[in-house]
């Protein structure tokens, strides 16, 4: 799924590892996450909405849209 | 056996380490002891089987580990796992299955059960660098 995460992440500094742990997941899911290997569940969307303080559309493109 | 990339750097896949070894060992133990004689007396016997049984049980808690490997760890990682499992353990029950058929049909040489399992895990180690995504 494309998204924006990689560059929000990038604009705070932030490393795929400090992501994760704020996130409650692994490097490797970041980097999945980013790389489009992995669609995330609806509540890891949701956490990385609240996280980023952005709607969920605003940071993952909605395929069906 | 199982491994996202060059090492486990997660919780989860840490403690999947130890136990792995931990039941490994038991497992290596056990076989290592029948090899050298230690079993040589009640082999053939009725009470062979608890032999038997007792080698069996470090892969069942293997599996367990795996299991719990699974629940520790993150959707991502507990996705990518699993596809590479149940691929793995497909391919070793159709390899499994032909040698038997083959066995039974073409003369082929007998292979013991056990085999299935180091099997399943050679065939993990071939598919898992190419299943990487969820997807």
């Amino acid at each position: 799924m494309k998204n924006r995460l990689k560059l929000l992440r990038v604009e705070r500094g932030w490393t795929q590892e400090q992501l994760g742990q704020a996130l409650g997941v692994s490097r490797q899911a970041v980097n999945a996450l980013e790389t489009e290997k992995h669609d995330p569940s609806l509540d890891l969307a949701y956490r990385i909405a609240v996280l980023f303080a952005r709607p969920v559309e605003d940071i993952f493109d909605n395929p069906h849209a | 056996m199982l491994s996202l990339g060059p090492k486990q750097t997660t919780a989860a896949g840490r403690r999947y380490v130890i136990r792995t070894m931990a039941f490994m060992a038991g497992y290596v133990a056990i076989n290592l002891a029948a090899i050298f004689g230690a079993f040589d007396e009640i082999i053939g016997a009725p009470v062979a089987w608890a032999l038997a049984l007792a080698v069996s049980a470090p892969v069942m808690g293997q599996i367990w580990a795996t299991l719990m490997l699974l629940r520790e760890s993150d959707e991502f990682v507990r996705s990518v796992i699993a596809k590479q499992f149940i691929l793995s353990a497909g391919i070793a029950m159709a390899i499994a299955t032909a040698w038997g058929f083959g066995e039974s049909y073409a003369g082929a040489y007998h292979l013991p059960a056990w085999i299935i399992y180091p099997l399943f895990w050679a065939c993990f180690g071939v598919v898992a660098p190419f299943v990487r995504s969820s997807n």
